[in-house]
This record gives C-alpha cells, sequence and structure tokens, in this order.
C-alpha cells in the first residue's frame, strides 16, 4: 500500500496525463518525508555519521518503497506504484538533493528489476518484484569474469541442462554486493564458446547452495563490496531461468544500456549535493573561505555546476524519450561518460580545496576531507565499472557516430 | 664513489627500497642508514656524503615507488639542517637510529627554549623521535617526541603506510632553528624531494601499467596492441618526460642559481605536481577492475602522490610564476 498515494492530501497522480502541479505536489510530499525520517547520523555530512548497517539499511529502504520513493514507475500488480518515470524523476531528486546511504539493492531496482519486467514471465515477476522492493531479496550481477571483462562475449562459465533444471559451473568476479545477495543475475555460456555472444543465457540463481562460494575482494578504498563468486555445479531450477535460451546477450545488452542510463538517476543531483557540502564547509573556515574566492578555482568550482547542469539535461531527456516510448540505446554512454569523468575532476578538486584548510580543522572540516577523500578514491573505479571509458567511447564510436570499421 | 654518484646512489636505493617497504619504520631506517643512503645531503662531520640534491631526488624516487614507511626525503634535508645545530640528532638520523618527522601544518610557539601549540600532518610521526616544526617568527623548532609536555596522536590523511600525525605541545623542550637560508632551502628542497618522489612512483606505476597491458588479452589480442591504449600509454609518457624534464633542471640549479632557481622549483611544482597523481590514476585504469583493488597496490601510491601534490599546490606555484615572467624571460 502506498502512503504517497493514499489519504486526501495525496496529489492525484496515476494514470492519465502527467501534471506538473502533480510532480510539485509530489515532491514536497517526498522532500518533507525524508527531511522528517532521514536519520542524522546517517547523512554524509554529520560530523558523527555513522552509515546504517545492513538490517537498519534493509528496513529503510523498505520503508522508501512504502513512502513511494521506490518502485515508482513499476506496475501496481507486482507493488509499485504504478505511476511512469517523470515521478521516478522526481523521488530520484529529491534523495539526490541529500547526503543519504547508497542503496543496498540498487542492482535489484535498478538492473535485474527493469530486466525481469522486460523478459521474464508473469509468474517470475509476482515471485521476483515484490521481493525486490519489499528488501527480502538482495541482488547481485554476475557476468564479469577474470578472462571476460571488457570482451565478456567471450565468458565461459557454463550452465547445462540437468532435466529441467540447469547446473552452472564457472567463476565471476568483481560482483557487486555478492556476499550479501540472495540471488545472482547470472549471465552464462549455454552454447559453444565459437558461438560467443549468441551462446549466452541469463538466469537468476539464488545464491545460498552448496554450489556456490562468494568471497569478497579488498577494494583501494579499504572496503570490501565486490567478490569472486565461485559456481561449482550449482543449481538453477527451472522457474529461475530469465528470457529466451540463448537471448542472454540481447538482455544482457539491455541490462547494460539501463545501467548506463537510468540507474542511480539520483546521481547529478547527489553530485550537487556534494558540492553544496563542500562550498558550506569552506564559507565556514577563513582559510577555505579564502580559496574559493581565489579566481583559479572560482573557475573550477563553477565548471563542476556546469558539468551538473549537463548531466542533469542529459538524464532528463532520455526521461522524456523513455516515456514517449524511445529506447535508450548508446546514449547511456554519454551520460555514463560525462558524470564518470567530471566527478573525478570533482573529487579531486574536492580533495585539493579542504586541504587548504585552517589547522587543526573544525570538526566539520574534518568530516568533509574524510568524506571527499573516500569519494576521491571511490571514483577511480566509476570509469571503469559498467564498462570502462575505453568501452563507452567505443560505443559510442559504434552506435552513437555509427562509424564504419572498414573505410 | 664511481664517476656517476649519482647512477650509484639510485642503484643502492633501489635495493635498499625494496627490503626496507616490508619493513617497520624503524627497521626501514636502519636499513637505510647501514647503506648511508639517509646522509645522502649531509656533511661528512656527521657521518654524511655531502652530495647535492639530484642524488637525494634519486633516493626518494626509489623508496617512493617501493613504499618505504618513513619520509625519507625530509630526513635526509634534516640531517643536512641539524648538522650545525644539533649535529647528535643529525648523526642518529643518517645512521637510521632515530627517525625524524616534519609538520606541515601549524605553528609552534617558541619562548625561552620551551614550545607551545598544535601541529600536524608530520608523515609517519607516530613512529618519530624528533619532530622539526614551523615556529613563529618564520623558523622552526626541533622537539624531541619522547620529552615531558609531548603529546602525539595519529590524523586520518590519505597515505596509509605514513599516517600523519598531530602533535600537541606543552611548555616542551625545544630547540630553535632560526628563519635563515639553511631552513628556507629546507623548506623549498622538501618540496623538490616530493615532486621527485612521486614522479618516481609514477614512472613505477606507468612501467606497471605497460606490462599488465602486455600480458592481458582481451578480444583474442594482447591489450597493448589496441592503438586507443598504445596512444593512452603514450600520452602518459609525454606528460611523465616533460614533468621530468622540469624537475631535472630544478635540481641541477638549485643551490646555484638563485634567480634561475625559483622560477625552475614553480616550474616543477607545477609539472610534477599535476603530473604525477594523474599518470596514477591513468595506470590504475589501465588494470580494469584489478586496478581498484587493495592487493594491487597501485593506490598506494597514489594516496602518496596525491598527498605530494597537495603539497606542491601547483595552482600556487602557477599563480607565483604568473607574477615573474619578466624575471624567467631575463634568464
Ligand atoms: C567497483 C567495481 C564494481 C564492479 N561491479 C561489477 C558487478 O557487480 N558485476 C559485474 O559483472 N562486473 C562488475 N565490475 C567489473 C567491470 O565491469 C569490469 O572491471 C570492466 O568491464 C573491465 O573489465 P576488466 O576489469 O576485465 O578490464 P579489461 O577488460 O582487462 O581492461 C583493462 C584495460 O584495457 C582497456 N581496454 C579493454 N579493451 C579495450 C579495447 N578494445 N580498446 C581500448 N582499451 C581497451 C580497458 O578500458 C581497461 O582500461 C565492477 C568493477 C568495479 C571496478
Amino acid at each position: 500500500m502506498s502512503a504517497v498515494l493514499a489519504g486526501a492530501a495525496a496529489p492525484s497522480i496515476g494514470a492519465g496525463a502527467y501534471r506538473v502541479a502533480d510532480a510539485e505536489a509530489l515532491r514536497t510530499r517526498h522532500r518533507a518525508w525524508l527531511a522528517a525520517n532521514l536519520p542524522a547520523c546517517w547523512r554524509s555530512d554529520n560530523p558523527d555519521y555513522q552509515g546504517p548497517s545492513l538490517d537498519e539499511g534493509q528496513a529503510w529502504e523498505a520503508e522508501l518503497h512504502r513512502q513511494g520513493l521506490w518502485g515508482v514507475a513499476w506496475p501496481k500488480a507486482y507493488g509499485g506504484h504504478g505511476l511512469t518515470l517523470r515521478e521516478h524523476l522526481v523521488a530520484n531528486q529529491e534523495i539526490g538533493r541529500l547526503p543519504m546511504p547508497e542503496s543496498f539493492n540498487s542492482i535489484g531496482k535498478e538492473l535485474a528489476g527493469p530486466i525481469i519486467l522486460a523478459i521474464a514471465t508473469e509468474e517470475q515477476k509476482k515471485r521476483y518484484i515484490p521481493a525486490i522492493l519489499e528488501m527480502r531479496e538482495i541482488w547481485c550481477q554476475g557476468f564479469s569474469e577474470p578472462d571476460s571483462g571488457s570482451d565478456l562475449a567471450s565468458l565461459r562459465t557454463r550452465a547445462v541442462k540437468d532435466g529441467a533444471a540447469w547446473r552452472v559451473t564457472g567463476q565471476k568476479i568483481w560482483t557487486s554486493g555478492a556476499h550479501r545477495a540472495q540471488r545472482c543475475l547470472l549471465l552464462a555460456r549455454t552454447g559453444t564458446m565459437e558461438s560467443r555472444h549468441r551462446g549466452l543465457s541469463l538466469f537468476a540463481l539464488k545464491l545460498d547452495q552448496p554450489g556456490v562460494t562468494v568471497k569478497p575482494i579488498k577494494q583501494m578504498d579499504g572496503n570490501a563490496e565486490f567478490n569472486e563468486v565461485f559456481f561449482d555445479n550449482a543449481l538453477v531450477e527451472p522457474e529461475d531461468a530469465l528470457g529466451e535460451q540463448e537471448k542472454g546477450w540481447a538482455a544482457a545488452v539491455r541490462v547494460l544500456e539501463v545501467e548506463r542510463g537510468t540507474n542511480r538517476m539520483y546521481r547529478a543531483w547527489r553530485l550537487e549535493e556534494e558540492l553544496k557540502h563542500l562550498l558550506t564547509v569552506c564559507r565556514s573556515d577563513p582559510a577555505l573561505a579564502r580559496v574559493i574566492n581565489n579566481p583559479a578555482y572560482v573557475q573550477r568550482i563553477a565548471q563542476v555546476q556546469v558539468d551538473i547542469e549537463i548531466h542533469k539535461r542529459m538524464v532528463e531527456s532520455v526521461v522524456d524519450d523513455l516515456v514517449a516510448g524511445a529506447s535508450i540505446g548508446g546514449r547511456g554512454s554519454l551520460i555514463k561518460q560525462h558524470w564518470s569523468e567530471y566527478h573525478q575532476r570533482q573529487a579531486a578538486l574536492s580533495v585539493e580545496i579542504l586541504d587548504q584548510a585552517s589547522y587543526p580543522p573544525s570538526p566539520a572540516v574534518a568530516r568533509a576531507q574524510q568524506r571527499f577523500r573516500q569519494v576521491y578514491l571511490r571514483a577511480r573505479a566509476e570509469t571503469i565499472y559498467a564498462g570502462t571509458t575505453q568501452i563507452q567511447l567505443g560505443i559510442i564510436a559504434d552506435r552513437i557516430l555509427k562509424l564504419p570499421r572498414e573505410a | 664513489m664511481s664517476d656517476d654518484p649519482i647512477r650509484e646512489i639510485a642503484e643502492s636505493a633501489a635495493r635498499a627500497a625494496a627490503l626496507a617497504a616490508a619493513m617497520e619504520p624503524a627497521a626501514a631506517a636502519r636499513r637505510l642508514g647501514e647503506d648511508g643512503l639517509l646522509g645522502v645531503l649531509a656533511p661528512e662531520a656527521v657521518g654524511g656524503l655531502g652530495l647535492p640534491l639530484a642524488a637525494a631526488a634519486a633516493v626518494v624516487a626509489a623508496t617512493e615507488s617501493a613504499l618505504v614507511p618513513l619520509p625519507v626525503g625530509e630526513a635526509m634535508l634534516a640531517a643536512r639542517l641539524l648538522a650545525g645545530p644539533a649535529p647528535e640528532v643529525a648523526s642518529a638520523i643518517v645512521a637510521g637510529e632515530a627517525i625524524v618527522a616534519v609538520a606541515t601544518a601549524g605553528t609552534l610557539t617558541l619562548a625561552g627554549g620551551t614550545v607551545t601549540g598544535t601541529v600536524g600532518r608530520a608523515q609517519a610521526g607516530l613512529a618519530a623521535r624528533w619532530l622539526v616544526a614551523p615556529a613563529t617568527g618564520g623558523g622552526a623548532a626541533l622537539l624531541d617526541l619522547s620529552a615531558p609536555g609531548v603529546a602525539v596522536e595519529e590524523e586520518k590523511g590519505l597515505d596509509l603506510e605514513r599516517p600523519p600525525a598531530r602533535v600537541t605541545a606543552t611548555g616542551a623542550a625545544a630547540i630553535a632553528l632560526p628563519a635563515d637560508d639553511a631552513w628556507a632551502a629546507f623548506q623549498a628542497d622538501a618540496l623538490l624531494l616530493r615532486a621527485a618522489g612521486a614522479l618516481g612512483a609514477a614512472e613505477h606505476c606507468l612501467g606497471r601499467a605497460i606490462d599488465h597491458l602486455s600480458n592481458r588479452r582481451q578480444f583474442g589480442k594482447a591489450l597493448v596492441g589496441f592503438q586507443g591504449l598504445r596512444f593512452e600509454l603514450a600520452r602518459q609518457k609525454l606528460v611523465l618526460e616533460g614533468a621530468r624534464a622540469a624537475l631535472g633542471h630544478a635540481l641541477s640549479v638549485a643551490g646555484q642559481d638563485p634567480r634561475a632557481e625559483g622560477i625552475a622549483r614553480l616550474v616543477a611544482r607545477s609539472a610534477c605536481g599535476d603530473a604525477a597523481p594523474a599518470i596514477i590514476e591513468a595506470a590504475i585504469q589501465l588494470h580494469g577492475g584489478m586496478g581498484f583493488t587493495w592487493d594491487l597496490g597501485l593506490h598506494r601510491q597514489l594516496r602518496r602522490a596525491r598527498d605530494a601534490a597537495l603539497a606542491l599546490d601547483p595552482v600556487a606555484a602557477r599563480a607565483a610564476l604568473a607574477g615573474r615572467l619578466e624575471q624567467a624571460w631575463a634568464a
């Protein structure tokens, strides 16, 4: 039951044409609810910052769903709110405006969910989608392998028929969140190696079983959020094969388009929040207040805002087009490349500015220094995951510019 | 010494750094001290070699690539600085028997042989016996971190092997170091050595990226065969060599021509401060998912090089250079 749609004060949005007045009412409602309910210690600008545990995060995200902030554009039949991507965008803008914890299940909500809605059976949708929204099932994405990263179509993890079921053997790597996930959106080979991308199929594998071993890998930022996942004759129940057999590549490409195009739609607004946090802290410290008035920095700060504005406009126009029924195609690569590059510049700039604070720093400055050091280190991954810079540039050349390979 | 003492120092530093990198700070200092590497700049009276700054640059290029857990450049410079005012401390630093740290933030107040105040960002300060810190009046103070009235605590920073420390002194005994040419040279040379260390680490990381791409196969061939990657590696090499040219010039004129020196140092700060972290970031990118792992370890060089770049402050260096273009053109 969606609280946002219940009660007399709820804006009347649902079936029918989108109206600006409704969006603004929805925005006001989301903003007020988040302001009243986001625990202060989870705000990454709080000097007493202490992020949520997994349990707390699950409860919080399930509540975000109940409040109409997640599952916005998913059909009501599967627990969604039955609105459009425009209302999804409004919710994301409000989420982005606050220094809120990242989702523990963004792969479920933003990659697995959309692909399930696109290719799964009715029975599968009823099983998987509510479990994602209620945070009962966390998903991970098992695509990359040790010998198949950029060249994903060469992957070797094999799924073979075992009666109506499937048995999986092989290894995935860099699988984000696998250590806390219940399900893996698995891309595996069901055809020959020679068939490359034509011999791949997609599965919703259950991780809690004897044939699966998950080993966390420590990252350069000190956390261990991604994993190696080993499959030794692991079972996929017949009802967990997704879409048509050997059509996994087309589905995977769609997953990746979504990952690059609409995933974490709040990002531009979150990066703007990072910039606001930086400048707010700088104004509180005399030395930093001078730095941000230095013309050399004024230019670079304003350039970050230019990039944020471009990012927002790119996202909004993709939403317009998707609502009008178009597909994202290669455009996600433009968005992903744009934000991943400017965010790295923004993060380095933030560290550089904050280093010039008065000494010893105030608690607010020390908190910002720590936050942006982490942001800086983590941003190094942003031009690697979801397809590296080099791969995005290749997609822009091939699919957007449509450059001929042989002249 | 052979006819190329700097090459010999570089080779000896590479050998010692590879060993010292795996040691605790105290053992690492002794190891480098045994090979005479911490006394490269100090006069013979305190056991040093009295060599020019370029020799010290070769040492830090090796110790920063290998991730030795000590501020080696600062140790070499402190031994030179302290040879006059505190020869016993200088000898202990040269021998690797005592670790020295340098505070780069805050100022201590000197009064009648004692200091009071809070300073920080002293790399490896928790492992150090001695601290050199800026003091009121533009000079510095040397204090014994084990003496009464001194508290040392860890600070958060990027560098993990030499975590910075904050030092609070309350009427602690200290030796005053005057605001003279020696202290000015210490501060200016410390920046050049940070540039040399960061650039050495960047060169090391670029070499590792080349090795990785030569061995890693995707799309049926070695990645290094893709022109996009060849151009990327070539571009990083261009950035590296430009910064190396600027640094080499600054080192060669250091201490000889005070007029040219200023310009050369500013150019080196700007070039190396931008180049070193950018090259290491590219090396991480070129390793793909592996690049983001803790165990590959390039983040350790990145953390140090980013710290060095913050100290080199290319923005301030360029602002100073812009105000002195007439002087640059007259050289
Ligand atoms: C933090 C993080 C989280 C991740 N999470 C997941 C996840 O949840 N699930 C999942 O399946 N994967 C995940 N990945 C993996 C990611 O998708 C891969 O790392 C990425 O696709 C690159 O593959 P690779 O690591 O094998 O690098 P490689 O493909 O070996 O690439 C090495 C370098 O070569 C470049 N390169 C490759 N091919 C070419 C070419 N033809 N031309 C020019 N340059 C080229 C690359 O850009 C890169 O710089 C994650 C990665 C990271 C860093």
